[in-house]
C-alpha cells in the first residue's frame, strides 16, 4: 500500500461524553447527537474537511462509540472514501508489553495517536472537535498558518466580554501573533475566544506532546497545557478570526437554541450548494404530510408523516405526528412518534421518544426561574395521558407512567 | 444470492409518455418525490442479494447514466460483477429494440458470460417493491425453467397474462387483454435459468424473431416447459403513458401503496444529493401531500408530488400537481392538474390548469 505523504490530515476529537445533554447522551456520544433535521453534529465537520480539501480524517472515539462508527462508516457520505486517504475511527488501542490505557486528555488522544499521523507525515495536522455547528474553509485557515509560518494557528471569534468569561481568551499583540492565552478569565482583556480549532506544525506538536506526556502535573489538555507551554517557549501561535455562524450544542438549552436557529435566517445557509453538508440518509421515501397537518415555520425531514399541528419545530428523519397531536417550538430527533392528541411544546424529543395519546411534554416559557426545555431521552416512553413539566429530563418510560 | 443475476431492461421510452420522455427512457422517468423508475428495479435486487446487474440501455441515456453511475447508491459496485451498463454491442441490431428478445439478444455476449444460474428480468418502468428473496426461493425449489411474477391487479392497458394449471404452474400466454376474465396479469418480472434463457433466444436469434412473450414464452410452454406463478399481489403499475404516471403518483398519496412500495426492511435507495429539510414558512399550507427535502414551500400545496429542491414563494397555490426537482413556482402564481418536469420556472401570478384525465406536462427547463 502506498501512502502519499499529505499537507495536512485532520484529527476529530470525537471522544468526549457530553455530560450536559444527559439522557440525550447516555448511548451516544456528542458528535453522533442529531442536528437541525438532517444531520448529526459531527457532519459539519466532517462535511468542512470535504469541501476544504482534507481528505484524511482520524475520529477519536472512547465513549459511547458504538452509534457513532457506525454512522461515520467507510466516510462515503462525505465522499471521503477514496483510496490514498479516508475516515478513520481510533479508539484507544493496546501495545505489546504496555496495559493500553483510556485518551485521559485531548493532547493525550493524539499523543496515543502519533503513530497514526506518522503514517501520513503530514506537514501540518488540523485539531477539530465534534461538538460545534459552522461551516469553516480549514483550506483558508491552512494558507494564512503556513504563510505565518506559524507553530500552531487558533480559530478565533470575537464574542461579548460577558460570555468571554466562559472561553479561552486571546490576546494578540501588535505584531498580529498571540501573546497570551488565558481560560476562563475572570477579567478578560480581550473578546477573541478560542473556538477549539487548532492547526499545529506537526514536528512542533509531535515534540510538544511528547514533552506534555512526560509532566506529571498537566492535564493533557491542548487549552490549558499544550497552548499555554507553547506560548511560554516562544512559539508563533497566530490567530485566525472567523466570522459566522459558530455554535456550542453541549448543553440542553444550547442545542434546543442552535435548533431553533436552523429555522430563521442565521448566516449558516445550508441550502449553499458550493458548501454542502452531507449527511448519511436513512433511505426513507419524502415526508407525508396527511389531510389534518398544518406546519408552519418549521423544517421536516425525509420518511416523516405529519397528520398534526406543527410550528416552530425541528423534525428529524421517520418522525411520526398523529392527528390532532400538537408540536411547538420542540425538537424531534430521528424516529420520535407523538401520538393523537398529545402535546409537545418547548421540549426535545430524544430518538424513538414515544409521547401517546393525550400526554403532555414541555411548558411555554412563564417566567418563573425554573423554567426549562423539557426533554424525553431515547426510547423512552411517556405514557397515556402522563405530564412532563418543563425543565425535566426523563431517562427511563417509569418516570412517566400517567 | 450467490447464484443470481439481475438483468434490467432500460431501453425504452413509452411515445404515450411524451414529453416526460423526450430526453431520457421510462427508466430515469421521476418518481414519487425522489425516485427514478430504475430505482425500483435495482433496490429489489440489491435488496434480494443480487449483486450482479446488467442494464440494458440503448439511447436517450445520458440521465440514466448520470442518475445510476457506477451503482454504489444500490451496493453494486464492486470489485468482481457488480453493476454493467450495457448499450448495443453489435451492429446488426439496427434501430430501436422491437422487443425485449431482441435486446437480450443483442446483449447476447453478456448473457453468455453470465456465470450463475438464475436470472432475474426486470423491466425498469415496473414500480413494485417485491421480495425477490422469496420468489428466487420458490423458482428454485419448484425446478422450472422460469418463474413468472403474476398478480390479480388488472391494468386498463392492454398486457399478457397466464392461464393456469390445475397444479397452478402456467398454462398458456394470452396477448393483448384488457380485462381479468382469464388467468392472471404477467406483470414481465421473471426469473430465468440461464440455460433455459439461451435456448429460448439462440432459437428467436436464428429465426430473426424479438418478442420475449411470443417468441419465447409461448413457444417454451407450447413445447411442454414448466413455468411456475409467483403471486403478488402488493402494489404494481407499469408506467407507460402520461395517464399511467399521474394515477401512480397520486396512488402515493394514499398509506396502502406507500406501505406496499416502502416497507422499512426493503428501503428503496437511490441517488443522493445532500440536501437540507424542508423548510415551511409561517404562510405555508400544506395537505395531503408527499414533499421530498431541500424544499423550501412558503406557499399552499395540496394532494401534489414535491420532489427535491422546489421553492414554492408566498401565495402560491398548488392543487393536485407533480413538481419534478428543483422546479421554482413564483408568488401568487395557481397551478392544477400540472406535472412539471426538473427546473421548471413559473413566474409570479401564471395561472395554469391541466385536466383530471389528462394533466398538463410542461417540458423540463422550461420558463413560463
Amino acid at each position: 500500500m502506498v501512502i502519499l505523504k499529505k499537507n495536512c490530515i485532520a484529527m476529530l476529537l470525537a471522544g468526549g461524553q457530553g455530560s450536559r445533554l444527559y439522557a440525550l447522551t447516555a448511548k451516544v456520544a456528542k458528535p453522533g447527537m442529531p442536528f437541525g433535521g438532517k444531520y448529526r453534529i459531527i457532519d459539519f465537520p466532517l462535511s468542512n474537511c470535504a469541501n476544504s480539501g482534507i481528505d484524511t480524517v482520524g475520529v477519536l472515539t472512547q465513549y459511547q462509540p458504538l452509534q457513532l462508527n457506525r454512522y461515520v462508516g467507510s466516510g462515503q457520505p462525505w465522499d471521503l472514501d477514496t483510496e490514498d486517504g479516508g475516515v478513520y475511527i481510533l479508539p484507544p488501542y493496546q501495545s505489546a508489553g504496555e496495559r493500553g490505557s483510556w485518551f485521559s486528555g485531548t493532547a493525550n488522544a493524539i499523543y496515543q495517536n502519533i503513530d497514526f499521523i506518522e503514517m501520513y507525515d503530514p506537514d501540518n495536522v488540523l485539531i477539530l472537535s465534534g461538538d460545534h455547528i459552522y461551516k469553516m474553509d480549514y483550506a483558508k485557515m491552512l494558507r494564512a498558518h503556513e504563510e505565518a509560518g506559524a507553530a500552531c494557528t487558533i480559530a478565533v471569534i470575537q464574542v461579548s466580554m460577558e460570555e468571554a468569561t466562559r472561553f479561552g481568551i486571546m490576546n494578540v499583540g501588535e505584531n498580529g501573533f498571540i501573546e497570551e492565552f488565558e481560560e476562563k478569565p475572570a477579567h478578560p482583556k480581550s473578546d477573541l475566544a478560542s473556538m477549539g480549532i487548532y492547526i499545529f506544525n506537526w514536528k512542533k506538536l509531535r515534540q510538544a506532546l511528547i514533552d506534555d506526556e512526560n509532566d506529571p502535573n498537566s492535564d493533557k489538555d491542548f487549552g490549558k497545557n499544550i497552548i499555554p507551554k507553547m506560548l511560554a517557549d516562544g512559539e508563533k501561535l497566530l490567530p485566525y478570526r472567523f466570522e459566522g455562524y459558530w455554535r456550542d450544542v453541549g448543553t440542553i438549552t444550547s442545542l434546543w437554541d442552535a435548533n431553533m436557529d436552523m429555522l430563521g435566517n442565521t448566516s449558516l445557509n445550508l441550502f449553499d450548494p458550493q458548501w454542502p453538508i452531507r449527511a448519511r440518509s436513512p433511505i426513507r421515501p419524502p415526508h407525508f404530510a396527511g389531510s389534518n397537518a398544518h406546519i408552519e415555520h418549521s423544517i421536516v425531514t425525509e420518511g416523516c408523516v405529519i397528520d398534526g399541528q406543527v410550528d416552530n419545530s425541528v423534525l428529524s428523519a421517520n418522525v411520526t405526528v398523529g392527528a390532532g397531536a400538537k408540536i411547538s417550538y420542540s425538537v424531534l430527533m430521528p424516529g420520535a412518534v407523538v401520538e393523537p392528541g398529545a402535546v409537545v411544546e418547548y421540549a426535545i424529543l430524544g430518538e424513538r421518544a414515544v409521547v401517546a395519546a393525550g400526554a403532555h411534554v414541555g411548558q411555554q416559557p412563564d417566567g418563573s426561574e425554573g423554567w426549562g426545555v423539557a426533554t424525553v431521552g431515547p426510547d423512552v416512553r411517556v405514557a397515556c395521558g402522563a405530564k412532563v413539566p418543563a425543565g425535566a429530563m426523563i431517562y427511563d418510560s417509569e418516570e412517566v407512567q400517567s | 444470492m450467490k447464484n443470481v443475476h439481475g438483468i434490467v431492461y432500460a431501453y425504452h421510452s413509452s411515445p404515450a409518455l411524451g414529453d416526460l420522455t423526450r430526453n431520457r427512457t421510462n427508466a430515469s422517468l421521476p418518481f414519487a418525490g425522489r425516485y427514478r423508475l430504475i430505482d425500483f428495479a435495482l433496490s429489489a435486487l440489491s435488496n434480494a442479494g443480487v449483486r450482479d446487474v446488467g442494464v440494458i440501455m440503448q439511447r436517450d441515456y445520458q440521465s440514466l447514466l448520470d442518475h445510476v453511475a457506477g451503482g454504489k447508491a444500490w451496493d453494486i459496485s464492486r470489485r468482481r460483477g457488480g453493476l454493467k451498463l450495457l448499450p448495443p454491442f453489435g451492429t446488426h441490431h439496427e434501430g430501436d429494440y422491437v422487443g425485449t428478445a431482441e435486446a437480450l439478444n443483442a446483449v447476447i455476449r453478456y448473457v453468455r458470460d453470465i456465470p450463475q444460474e438464475n436470472i432475474v428480468l426486470y423491466p425498469a418502468d415496473v414500480v413494485c417493491n417485491v421480495d425477490l428473496t422469496d420468489v428466487i426461493r420458490q423458482h428454485i425449489v419448484s425446478g422450472c425453467g422460469i418463474t413468472a411474477i403474476c398478480s390479480d391487479y388488472v391494468p386498463k392497458a392492454v398486457h399478457y397474462r397466464l392461464t393456469r394449471k390445475e397444479d397452478g404452474k402456467a398454462e398458456k400466454v394470452l396477448f393483448r387483454q384488457t380485462d381479468g376474465s382469464q388467468g392472471v396479469l404477467a406483470t414481465e418480472l421473471y426469473v430465468v435459468r440461464k440455460d433455459t434463457l439461451l435456448e429460448l433466444l439462440d432459437r428467436c436469434e436464428a429465426e430473426n424473431r424479438f418478442h420475449f412473450h411470443r417468441d419465447c414464452l409461448a413457444a417454451y410452454l407450447e413445447q411442454g416447459g414448466e413455468m411456475d406463478i409467483y403471486m403478488y399481489n402488493g402494489y404494481i403499475r407499469r408506467i407507460d403513458s402520461v395517464a399511467d404516471y399521474f394515477e401512480s403518483s397520486m396512488d402515493m398519496l394514499k398509506p396502502g401503496p406507500r406501505a406496499d412500495l416502502f416497507p422499512e426492511d426493503r428501503p428503496v435507495r437511490t441517488k443522493e444529493r445532500s440536501d437540507v429539510s424542508t423548510y415551511y414558512s409561517e404562510q405555508a399550507q400544506v395537505q395531503n401531500s408527499l414533499i421530498a427535502d431541500g424544499c423550501y414551500i412558503e406557499g399552499t400545496v395540496k394532494n401534489c408530488i414535491i420532489f427535491r429542491g422546489v421553492r414554492v414563494a408566498p401565495g402560491a397555490v398548488l392543487e393536485n400537481c407533480i413538481l419534478m426537482q428543483d422546479t421554482v413556482v413564483g408568488a401568487g402564481a395557481s397551478l392544477k392538474y400540472i406535472i412539471a418536469d426538473k427546473d421548471v420556472s413559473v413566474a409570479d401570478y401564471v395561472t395554469l390548469a391541466g385536466g383530471e384525465k389528462l394533466p398538463l406536462v410542461i417540458p423540463k427547463g422550461s420558463k413560463l
